[in-house]
C-alpha cells in the first residue's frame, strides 16, 4: 500500500487562484489541475464523474465568503460540497476525499502546497474501495 | 503575468433598451465603469509588475475618453447612482479612476499620434473646452478636419476656472495638448469668432463646411434684486468669481493677496464654494453669503456638493445661509458692506425667483465683495450670428444640437446649458455624431435615442464599507497643493473589489480580456465557408456582423463589441459557415478526466 499514489483532481477559481502566476508553469506543477471561471460552476455530477473516472480525491479552491466575483458561487459551491459529503458516505467514498479551501492566493503558489497535503491524507485513506 | 487584451472590451451598444449597471447610465458618457473595476482589483499586488495593466486599462479608457484622467480629480458622478450606496457607501470610481490617472497621466506625452487619414470635410469648432475638445477628438477619428478657433492661448476652457488644489495644472495642461497632438486636430490661438473680420461667413468661404459652437459662458452673470441690477457692482474691491478665479489661475494673483482683508463671497455653487476656498488659501477671512438653506435635501437647498461645503467649512470660511443681497456699500469709490435680508424661498413653481422679508436685515462689512451668481454666455455673438430666437433664447434643437436657424451650425456644451465637465463631452460627442450625420447626409436621428434600464444591486451576505478618503489637515491645506491624497494600489485593489458588478454579463467583457475565458458565447465565421453573400448584416439586429475584405475575397465578421450572441446570423447563413463557440470548460474537465483512467 505504501507505493499507493494518489490521482487528485483539483479545481480552482479563476478570480482567487493563480490568476497573477504563469498558467503553463502551474500546470506542470500541478497534475490534473483544472482552473475554472467560478466555483459556483462546479457541478456536483463533475465531482461525482472524477471518481467515475478513477480520482482519489477531489480539491475545489474557491474564493474567500463574502468575496465572490459572480456574488455566491464559492457558497454554492461550498453548499454542494457539503450535501455532496453526505450522499458519498453511502456510496463508501469518505467525505475526507472532498474538500473546499476558501482563500485567495493570485500568485498560485500555495496550490501545489495545498495539493500535496490533501494527497498526503488520502494516502492514509488509501485508494476508493469500489463496491 | 496580468494580460490583458484590448479585444472583447465593452462599449455601451446602441440598443434600444439595455439593463446596465446604474453608474454607466449616470455617466453621461456611459463609460464601461464595472470593467474598469474588476481590472484594477485583479492588479498585481506590486506596483512594478501593475504598471503595465495600468497601462492597458488606461489606454482602453482613452480610447473613448481622453480626458479619463481628469475625470478622476473632479467628476465622480458615477458615484451618486451606485447601488453600493445604499448599503454603506458608493464604490469610490473617481478616486479608482484618479489613481489610474496617477500612473498613467506621464505616459501621454509618450503616445503615438493617431494614423487615422483625415480625408473628410473640414469643420470649425468654437472653443477649445470639453465640448469642443472631445467633438474634434470624436470628428477626427472618424476622418474628419476638426480646426478648434480657441480665443484665449490655451486649451481647456472652464476646466482651468478649477482651482489647483482640486485638479494640478500640470495634469491638465499635458491632457490637453496630448489630446490634440494624439488626434491630431488643429488649434488656432487667440482666434475669436465673431469679431473682426472672423465670421461664419468667412468660415464658410474657407472651406469649412460645418460648425460647431461650443464658447461656453464667458461672462460673469451680474448681482440682481427682484428685477434690477444691485448697484454698487462698479465699486473698488468688487469682482466676479469666474474672472478671479481666470486671474488666479494665470497666476496674476499673487500669495496672500487676501492678507488681513474680510472677504465676501456672493454665490451657492460649487464655483462660489472654489472662489471662498482659494480666497482662504490667498490668506483672506472669508464669508460665503448663500440665497439656499443648508438643507440640501429640500428644493431651496444649497447646491454646492458636500464635499466642498465641508472642505469650506474645515478650512475656516463662514458660511450664511438663505440671504440675499439688497444693498452693496462703498465709501469714497471702495466696496464697504452689503445689506443682507432674509431669503424665504428661492424657488418657486416657475424656477428662480427668490423672495425676502426685508424687516430681517443684516449688514455685513467686509473688504472684498466677489459675486460668484454664475455666468452668461456672449448673446452679442449669438444674435450677431442670428443664433437666438424671437425671445431671446438658443435655437437649438436639443436632441440633435442642430441650429433650427442655420443647418451646418451645431450648439453645445456650457454655452447651451451649465454644467459638469463630462455633461459638455457628451455634447460634443452628440454635435460629432450629428455634424459628421450631416455632412453624410445621413438620417439626423434615426437610432440615436438611448433607453437604458438600470440592475439592482445584487445580494450579498456582507457589504464592505468604502476606503477612507484622506485628506490633509485643514490647517495644513492652505496652499493650492492637492487636498485630497490619491489611493495606494493595495487600496485600490480592495476598493475595486467593493464594486458587485450589477451589471450583465455582456456589459464588462473583462474575463475575456484578462484571459480567464476565451469567449463569451461568441459567434464564429468559417471563412472557408463563407461566400461573402451579407445574408448575416441584414439578419443582425445589432449591426455586429460586417462585411469586410481580405485577401482580396469578401467576408463576413463579426464585431465583438455589439455581438449579443442571439444567434440570428447563424439561423440565417445559407452555407452554414457561422456558428456558436461555447467557452472550453467542459473540454478541459474531460480531457483531464479521460487522462485518470
Amino acid at each position: 500500500m505504501s507505493n499507493f499514489e494518489p490521482k487528485l483532481v483539483c479545481f480552482s477559481c479563476r478570480f482567487g487562484w493563480g490568476f497573477l502566476g504563469n498558467e503553463a508553469e502551474l500546470s506542470s506543477q500541478i497534475k490534473n489541475w483544472i482552473p475554472i471561471i467560478c466555483s459556483g460552476k462546479l457541478d456536483t455530477a463533475h465531482i461525482v464523474d472524477a471518481f467515475k473516472h478513477g480520482a482519489d480525491g477531489v480539491l475545489v479552491l474557491g474564493c474567500p465568503e463574502g468575496e465572490c466575483h459572480y456574488q455566491d458561487g464559492n457558497y454554492e459551491a461550498k453548499k454542494r460540497i457539503y450535501l455532496l459529503h453526505k450522499v458519498l458516505a453511502s456510496y463508501g467514498i469518505e467525505p475526507d476525499r472532498v474538500r473546499i479551501e476558501m482563500s485567495l492566493d493570485p500568485e498560485g503558489k500555495s496550490i501545489p502546497k495545498l495539493v500535496k497535503t490533501m494527497s498526503d491524507t488520502i494516502k492514509q485513506l488509501g485508494p476508493v474501495k469500489k463496491a | 503575468m496580468w494580460q490583458s487584451k484590448s479585444t472583447g472590451g465593452a462599449h455601451v451598444e446602441e440598443a434600444i433598451k439595455q439593463l446596465l449597471p446604474p453608474c454607466q447610465i449616470k455617466c453621461p458618457i456611459n463609460e464601461d465603469i464595472q470593467r474598469t473595476n474588476v481590472l484594477i482589483s485583479l492588479l498585481p499586488r506590486d506596483i512594478e509588475s501593475a504598471k503595465q495593466g495600468i497601462m492597458q486599462i488606461g489606454d482602453y479608457l482613452y480610447e473613448k475618453n481622453p480626458f479619463f484622467n481628469i475625470c478622476g480629480y473632479i467628476c465622480g458622478l458615477c458615484e451618486l447612482e451606485c447601488n453600493y450606496k445604499t448599503k454603506g457607501g458608493a464604490i469610490r470610481r473617481r478616486l479608482l479612476k484618479r489613481f489610474l490617472s496617477d500612473h498613467y497621466t506621464d505616459s501621454l506625452s509618450k503616445k503615438e499620434e493617431s494614423t487615422v487619414v483625415k480625408d473628410k470635410e473640414n469643420v470649425a469648432i468654437m472653443g477649445g473646452g470639453p465640448a469642443g475638445l472631445m467633438c474634434a477628438y470624436i470628428l477626427s477619428r472618424m476622418g474628419y478636419r476638426p480646426t478648434i478657433f480657441e480665443s484665449s492661448n490655451r486649451l481647456g476652457g472652464a476646466l482651468w476656472l478649477i482651482p489647483e488644489y482640486r485638479l494640478p495644472q500640470s495634469v491638465l495642461n499635458t491632457t490637453v495638448e496630448n489630446l490634440v497632438r494624439i488626434a491630431g486636430i488643429d488649434v488656432k490661438y487667440g482666434a475669436k469668432i465673431g469679431q473682426d473680420k472672423l465670421t461664419f461667413e468667412r468660415l464658410r468661404i474657407d472651406g469649412y463646411k460645418a460648425i460647431f459652437v461650443a464658447k461656453g459662458t464667458p461672462y460673469p452673470r451680474v448681482l440682481t434684486f427682484g428685477k434690477d441690477t444691485v448697484p454698487g457692482q462698479d465699486l473698488s474691491g468688487v469682482m466676479y468669481g469666474q474672472t478671479f478665479l481666470y486671474e488666479v489661475s494665470h497666476g496674476n494673483i499673487e500669495a496672500n493677496y487676501f492678507q488681513n482683508k474680510r472677504v465676501i463671497v456672493i454665490g451657492g455653487g460649487n464655483v462660489a464654494f472654489d472662489v471662498a476656498r482659494t480666497a482662504r488659501r490667498l490668506g483672506g477671512e472669508v464669508t460665503l453669503v448663500a440665497l439656499e438653506s443648508e438643507d440640501k435635501t429640500s428644493r431651496d437647498g444649497i447646491p454646492a456638493d458636500e464635499d466642498e461645503i465641508r472642505g469650506a467649512w474645515e478650512e475656516g470660511i463662514k458660511i450664511i445661509h438663505s440671504r440675499g443681497v439688497q444693498k452693496i456699500t462703498g465709501e469714497r469709490g471702495r466696496f464697504k458692506g452689503i445689506s443682507s435680508p432674509k431669503c424665504t424661498s428661492v424657488f418657486n413653481e416657475e424656477g428662480f425667483n427668490p423672495k425676502f422679508d426685508l424687516d430681517d436685515c443684516i449688514d455685513l462689512t467686509g473688504d472684498v465683495l466677489i459675486i460668484t451668481v454664475g455666468q452668461t454666455p456672449d448673446r452679442v455673438f449669438l444674435q450677431k450670428e442670428n443664433l437666438l430666437d424671437e425671445r431671446g433664447r438658443l435655437a437649438v434643437d436639443p436632441f440633435t444640437l442642430q441650429s433650427l436657424r442655420n443647418s451646418s451650425v451645431f450648439i453645445g456644451g456650457d454655452v447651451r446649458r451649465i454644467g459638469f465637465m463630462v455633461e459638455a463631452m457628451r455634447e460634443g460627442i452628440e454635435a460629432a455624431e450629428s455634424i459628421h450625420r450631416y455632412l453624410r447626409g445621413l438620417n439626423m436621428r434615426e437610432g440615436r435615442k438611448r433607453d437604458y434600464e438600470k440592475f439592482d444591486i445584487p445580494e450579498r451576505y456582507e457589504y464592505k464599507s468604502p476606503t477612507d478618503v484622506a485628506w490633509i489637515p485643514p490647517e495644513k491645506r492652505l496652499h493650492f497643493q492637492m487636498f485630497e491624497r490619491g489611493l495606494s494600489l493595495q487600496e485600490a485593489i480592495e476598493e475595486a473589489k467593493r464594486c458587485v458588478t450589477c451589471g450583465p454579463c455582456v456589459s464588462c467583457k473583462a474575463c475575456i480580456s484578462i484571459g480567464f475565458e476565451k469567449s463569451l458565447y461568441a459567434v464564429e465565421v468559417d471563412e472557408s465557408r463563407c461566400s461573402g453573400c451579407g445574408t448575416c448584416v441584414y439578419a443582425c439586429n445589432y449591426d455586429s456582423a460586417h462585411l469586410v475584405e481580405r485577401d482580396g475575397k469578401i467576408l463576413s465578421s463579426t464585431d465583438m463589441f455589439r455581438c449579443k450572441s442571439c444567434g440570428m446570423c447563424v439561423a440565417a447563413c445559407p452555407s452554414d459557415a457561422r456558428k456558436m463557440v461555447d467557452d472550453n470548460t467542459y473540454e478541459r474537465i474531460d480531457k483531464v478526466f479521460a487522462s485518470l483512467d
